[in-house]
């Protein structure tokens, strides 16, 4: 049970209202908060500091330009930030925070971290497809009826994390029917109550786990388990890898729009995966030909090893990949494997360090013995 | 951080205080994170004023140093000794000019005041960022390495030898002499003969000092000031390779004669008793002066400025030894008629202009002309030109003496490549500076001297052969080691992937190329940390040491706030 | 007419196939023949992945692989010249291999050169008569329907617009804008040097109605292997020359066209800006971009780090600061870096997941400033590039100030 701010506005307004009223009270310094861009519906993660330019923010625009986690850890990876700031971030953006923090790539304090039940965001071509006006409005219903949004990142269809328990502030949208009258916004912690103190509303106490939201957990499950099963149908080892990533063109930016991929060179961007001609000629007496560049899989598969742990499957790699690769969802495949065998979930806990930075005695015991 | 900034203001006498509110400075500087203490101080670089910093770092236990007072120019180095007495690296130390950017400028005191803190300011945020630079010490070797057995490689084999240095001299040909061994007679009014080279030479021979190698030529050169090492091969076929180490190179590789089959229209190769001053000068050293015909030569046409126009520049000497060669004539052949055909008269000189009246006076002809046609008429040569003003006109004469440009020697292009020097547009060595530093290259360490650096006659190639040995004997001394550029360039190899344009704007041959690696690397010693390699990257994988991005940038941000 | 034709009146002699049986089956052929004959070693050509739709870039030496080949595919997947720049950047090849491109990868390799990533010897380029692409997103989302609109493009050359719009408003897609103009630096003589004239060996299908294709040597290097193929370079290639021209002069008009055009839509601070609003700043478009050959980004790099007040501070004086930070920053940055080598090869749209027409406008600044250094990127590997090259005398009009300028008071 938390203390919930009702807000007698619709969702929209009411939590515009909110922020401007953390900014004029000078409770923050600025709003991270999606900004619209044009009148096409492209929006842009922006640091708002005058109360004006709030009007501008739509923090529920169903899109991610970018995963705002790697944005606020940009942001601090030098030290906090030194001024009191509100974010306004989905769920997997906020675990994804949280993870690249276990990595010293970031520092919290100082963060309002405001959240969502989130109902998904679409792929960014669909700013392209003409009908995007009208997916919106589809999407506030399925969001109210707590049903899967048709449409949205085949990630969002199949997430089940949509409830971000580490946020200061929660705003409720899955499954309230009444969202264009009333807002409710969860003050989950402390500080979120703080912060709050002084805004217009009513303070109620409620629950955030519902009817609806574990009905549309159940669905998403569902979802999940039919996409993954999809994606190895025909299996799921090096052959049918190959196949799965025959278009790739080897451009890695899936590597550079994941949160979790931090590293400034990465090691498949450096000269470690260059190859000189002889061993490509060597490759080519063995096996009569060699795909050029060669490494497309070893880089897909290193990338595994290195950040699935941690993938919060937010799909920002789907939907920068130029070839349609279903990116992420072979990344959260895999991923979910590798976090059951650590019974590790990413981003729910900062205390709980990542488990390929940990060494326990007794683990895995059986792949050492004979 | 853990940042203890020092930030003193110099009064610099009433230069800085008159003009700008220092205790107004001190009241702003003192709330800033990471400083320590701010105070002022009547004369800084005074020993009272050099000792108090001294102890002020000390006492403070400062971890940088900012000091704002006068121009880098004029007291860095100072402040950066007291630095490294009181034990704190010299490069954790930022010196603000307030006084020429700031006091000299700006004459209202508010300004001034306001613009010294910005200054102030933008430094402490740089000097955060500074890294504790090492200085490095090289052992050097005096040896010297003179290319060029001519009056200007002897001269300076010989000015370094008399100082102890070992030098090798290096010859293409058979023996030294160069060009001057050739000539008949100095200039009479140098009043020296042809023994004062001959007396030269044999010094050179009898000197413990000096290793002459003839038949012998540099075939490779590599390292930097004080480390050199270079291959001379010799006997010609390059059958023997001889690997040596000097501190220094003299280039003294000296000039050639101008190709005359390029202006066919003074028929030299084609015409008899066509000759060149070479040529003549030989002939005159022989005793004989003759024609092919065995005959002396009763008239004689001395033309000046053949490839001049052609090169596009004067060549300086020819006219002084065109003179000479006519009043030779003179003195030898009992009859004979001379005419000096010239385009301009080159007398620069302190005697030139009495010589010049002196042919003129015994009889010397000189015609300004230009629009040669030298050919065969009827067994006499006829020299067809055009006065300057405009009427064509001949003369007959027996003899035509060519005076040819003079050009850079054969192998100036090679040795250029295998030093690494530049060469201006006359195709000769090119120097730092035409007027303020004749005779340096941007290689550290080599000089060039002579006419291997352009046309001049024997008293230059002798002065600038002295200067040269001059730099080499005041900068590398026997036993004292010798300190590069701290602040130079550095290559993070993860990043470099060797497209080398680095190495294509650098001025001083201080980057090269590792094939095995694939990349660019900067030779620390020859470094100057000019920092146009910095600018030539795209990727930033090559950084100045002390003039690294997040320096700069904040420095100016902060400027800019 | 163009003075291209004249360039390459040394090469209107070549070598007419049959090709009855599709372009693809005559030119796999010859490239069999090639490796039977022990022509090359190995060669470097698109290869379909079995049992999808995508090419990739396969170096073979086996005759076998050739059989799902395409020289010439529908789509460009990765880059050719940057293939290729994978493949000898760190050393010359000691084998022979052929490897086939498309005009604008044959001068992004030549470019690649220039900047020391490429190692040429040992590899005989071949180009070929380029109609264009298809859009890769197109093509990724509807293969069957792009394949067909593609045997159109092929047929209509130069005339369907389906394809990618670089492609169709390109001018340098046959061999005479490959080589260098005589009037410029090289004398007609030389550009018969191995060295200078890139490729070795043409393709050309204008103006062979699908019926014939044309063998083009363009050096003593292409003449030697048609040698060994067993072709004699004797039949007059009229057709293929007339077409090309024909389609050369409508492909230039239609560009300056496009370009005036564009530069309207797109000219001064605000139009421009506008642009990019949808920019994610994911940095696609450099990284599939054959000269962007840097190991890291410097727009990638730690420099581009600020303090958290820094930001801050930025974002009060705004109001509203937009994440990433200094997308326009990264395209005009990335543009002065590259646009000079920019081939117009269209890769950089087609990575671009927001559809933002980055190509074209690249090239339309590319085509300006080459022009304004009287540079065309890969045609004469002995070019330097402009902005290594130092002469005295050029942009003096830079340095001079404009009496439009009135000093700074300082007193």
């Amino acid at each position: 049970m938390s203390n919930v701010l009702k807000i007698k506005k619709g969702v929209e307004q009411g939590v515009n209202e909110f922020l401007k009223f953390l900014l004029e009270s000078e409770k923050v310094k600025g709003i991270f908060a999606l900004r619209k861009m044009n009148e096409n519906g492209a929006v842009s993660y922006s640091l708002i500091t005058h109360p004006e330019e709030l009007k501008n923010a739509v923090p529920f625009a169903p899109l991610m330009p970018v995963n705002a986690g790697k944005i606020l850890s940009g942001f601090t990876l030098e030290k906090a930030i030194n001024e009191p700031i509100a974010a306004v971030l989905r769920p997997c953006e906020l675990r994804a925070f949280i993870e690249l923090i276990k990595r010293t790539q970031g520092n919290l304090d100082n963060y309002l971290l405001i959240s969502s039940t989130c109902g998904g965001v679409y792929p960014l071509k669909s700013l392209t497809n003409g009908r995007f006006k009208e997916q919106v409005s589809q999407y506030w219903e399925s969001v109210k009826n707590a049903e899967i949004a048709s449409d949205v990142r085949p990630t969002c269809a199949a997430c089940e994390y949509f409830i971000p328990q580490q946020a200061d502030i929660i705003i409720a949208t899955v499954g309230k029917k009444d969202l264009e009258k009333e807002c409710s916004i969860f003050l989950n912690t402390k500080k979120g109550e703080e912060f709050a103190k002084g805004a217009t509303g009513n303070i109620v106490t409620e629950e955030i786990e519902t009817k609806d939201t574990s009905n549309l957990r159940q669905k998403r499950e569902e979802q999940k388990k039919e996409d993954f099963d999809k994606l190895s149908k025909d299996g799921f080892g090096i052959k049918a890898l190959v196949k799965i990533f025959a278009a790739c063109l080897s451009c890695h930016g899936c590597s550079k729009a994941c949160p979790i991929c931090y590293c400034t060179l990465c090691d498949f961007d450096s000269k470690t995966h260059e190859y000189s001609p002889s061993s490509h000629e060597i490759e080519i007496e063995q096996k009569g030909g060699v795909r050029i560049p060669p490494g497309t899989l070893f880089f897909h598969t290193g990338r595994m090893i290195h950040m699935a742990v941690s993938c919060v499957s937010c799909g920002m790699c789907s939907d920068v990949c130029p070839v349609n690769i279903p990116v992420s969802t072979i990344f959260s495949k895999v991923g979910n494997s590798l976090q059951k065998l650590f019974d590790y979930l990413p981003g729910k806990d900062i205390e709980e360090p990542v488990p390929f930075g940990t060494y326990k005695e007794e683990e895995f015991t059986e792949i050492g013995e004979e | 951080m853990n940042e203890k900034i020092g930030v003193y203001v110099c009064e610099c006498g009433p230069n800085i205080s008159d003009r700008i509110e220092i205790d107004r400075v001190i009241e702003k500087i003192s709330s800033v994170e990471g400083v320590k203490v701010v105070k002022k101080f009547g004369l800084l670089c005074s020993n009272d004023g050099k000792k108090y910093l001294a102890d002020e770092i000390k006492k403070e236990e400062l971890t940088h140093l900012v000091v704002a007072a006068c121009s880098p120019r004029e007291h860095e180095q100072t402040f950066m000794n007291v630095c490294l007495e009181a034990g704190l690296n010299p490069y954790l130390f930022q010196l603000i000019n307030i006084r020429e950017q700031c006091a000299w400028m700006i004459s209202d005191k508010e300004e001034a005041t306001r613009m010294a803190i910005k200054y102030i300011l933008a430094g402490i945020s740089r000097v955060t960022l500074h890294r504790p630079l090492l200085k490095k010490e090289l052992d050097i070797i005096s040896d010297v390495l003179v290319i060029g057995g001519g009056i200007s490689g002897i001269e300076a084999s010989l000015s370094l030898a008399g100082k102890n240095r070992k030098v090798y001299l290096v010859e293409k040909k058979e023996s030294i002499g160069g060009m001057v061994k050739n000539f008949s007679a100095l200039l009479p009014y140098q009043g020296s003969n042809l023994a004062v080279i001959e007396e030269k030479i044999k010094q050179v021979q009898n000197n413990e000092n000096i290793e002459v190698l003839t038949s012998s030529e540099v075939e490779d050169v590599l390292g930097f000031l004080g480390n050199f090492e270079a291959v001379i091969k010799s006997n010609g076929d390059g059958s023997v390779k001889k690997e040596i180490k000097i501190g220094a190179v003299v280039v003294a590789t000296g000039f050639s004669l101008f190709n005359l089959k390029d202006t066919p229209q003074y028929g030299y190769g084609k015409i008899e008793n066509v000759l060149d001053a070479l040529e003549f000068e030989k002939m005159s050293a022989s005793g004989k002066i003759l024609l092919k015909n065995g005959k002396p030569p009763k008239s004689v046409a001395l033309i000046h400025c053949v490839g001049r126009e052609e090169k596009g520049y004067c060549s300086k000497v020819c006219c002084l030894y065109s003179i000479k060669f006519a009043l030779h004539l003179q003195d030898k052949l009992p009859v004979v008629d001379v005419t000096e055909f010239y385009s301009d008269l080159c007398l620069p000189e302190k005697a030139d202009q009495d010589y010049f009246e002196e042919a003129k006076k015994k009889g010397i002809r000189f015609i300004r002309a230009d629009e040669f046609e030298v050919k065969d008429k009827a067994g006499k040569i006829s020299v067809e030109y055009k006065v300057a003003g405009g009427k064509k006109d001949s003369i007959a004469v027996d003899m035509a003496i060519l005076a040819p440009a003079i050009v850079p020697s054969e192998d100036t292009s090679k040795l250029a490549e295998i030093l690494n020097l530049p060469l201006d547009e006359t195709g000769f060595f090119k120097e730092v500076h035409e007027m303020l530093d004749p005779i340096s290259t941007p290689i550290e360490g080599v000089y060039v001297a002579g006419c291997a650096l352009g046309p001049k006659n024997i008293p230059e190639s002798i002065i600038q052969s002295q200067a040269a040995s001059g730099k080499i004997l005041s900068s590398l001394i026997p036993g004292k080691k010798i300190e590069p550029e701290v602040k130079v360039s550095e290559i993070k190899e993860e990043f470099c992937t060797g497209c080398q344009m680095c190495l294509s704007v650098c001025f001083y041959g201080a980057i090269s190329f590792d094939e095995h690696k694939g990349i660019s690397v900067v030779n620390e010693a020859i470094c100057r940390g000019c920092g146009s390699c910095v600018g030539s990257c795209p990727s930033g994988a090559i950084r100045s040491k002390h003039f690294t991005y997040p320096q700069l940038y904040r420095e100016v941000l902060q400027a800019l706030r | 007419m163009s003075t291209q034709t004249e360039s390459h009146k040394n090469h209107t002699k070549g070598v007419i196939i049959s090709a009855k049986e599709g372009i693809n089956k005559a030119i796999l052929d010859i490239f069999k023949k090639s490796l039977e004959k022990k022509c090359f070693d190995a060669i470097l050509i698109p290869v379909r992945v079995p049992d999808t739709e995508s090419y990739a870039w396969v170096l073979l030496k086996d005759q076998s692989l050739l059989d799902e080949a395409n020289p010439l595919p529908p789509v460009m997947s990765v880059q050719g010249a940057k293939a290729l720049s994978s493949l000898t950047k760190h050393g010359e090849m000691t084998q022979n291999i052929a490897a086939i491109l498309r005009p604008c990868e044959i001068r992004a390799a030549v470019e690649l050169f220039k900047l020391k990533q490429i190692h040429l010897d040992n590899i005989s380029l071949i180009s070929i008569d380029c109609p264009g692409a298809m859009p890769l997103s197109d093509y990724v989302t509807d293969p069957e329907k792009y394949k067909k609109r593609f045997k159109n493009v092929l047929d209509k050359w130069g005339e369907d617009d389906s394809v990618r719009p670089v492609c169709h408003i390109c001018n340098r897609f046959s061999l005479p804008s490959l080589l260098p103009q005589k009037s410029a630096k090289t004398s007609p003589a030389k550009q018969d040097e191995p060295n200078l004239a890139i490729p070795d060996l043409h393709i050309g299908l204008l103006g062979g109605n699908k019926e014939k294709i044309f063998l083009i040597p363009v050096n003593l290097k292409g003449r030697k292997i048609l040698e060994k193929l067993e072709f004699k370079p004797d039949d007059s290639l009229n057709l293929w020359e007339n077409k090309v021209n024909e389609v050369q002069d409508k492909k230039e008009k239609r560009r300056n066209e496009f370009n005036q055009e564009l530069r309207k839509k797109i000219e001064g601070q605000e139009k421009f800006t506008a642009v990019f609003d949808e920019c994610l700043n994911c940095h696609n478009c450099m990284r599939v971009c054959p000269i962007c050959y840097c190991q890291q980004c410097f727009f990638d790099s730690a420099s581009l780090n600020l303090s958290p007040e820094t930001y801050l501070s930025r974002a009060e004086k705004k109001g509203a600061l937009r994440f990433p930070l200094d997308t326009l920053l990264f395209h005009l940055g990335r543009m002065s870096h590259m646009v000079l080598s920019c081939v117009s090869c269209g890769a950089c749209e087609d990575a671009c997941p927001m559809s933002i027409p980055v190509a074209q406008i690249f090239s339309l600044v590319a085509d300006q400033t080459q022009k304004a250094f009287d540079y065309t990127p890969g045609i004469n590997k002995k070019e330097p590039l402009p902005l290594q090259a130092f002469l005295e005398d050029e942009f003096l009009e830079v340095e001079t100030p404009s009496e439009a300028t009135t000093p700074i008071e300082v007193n």
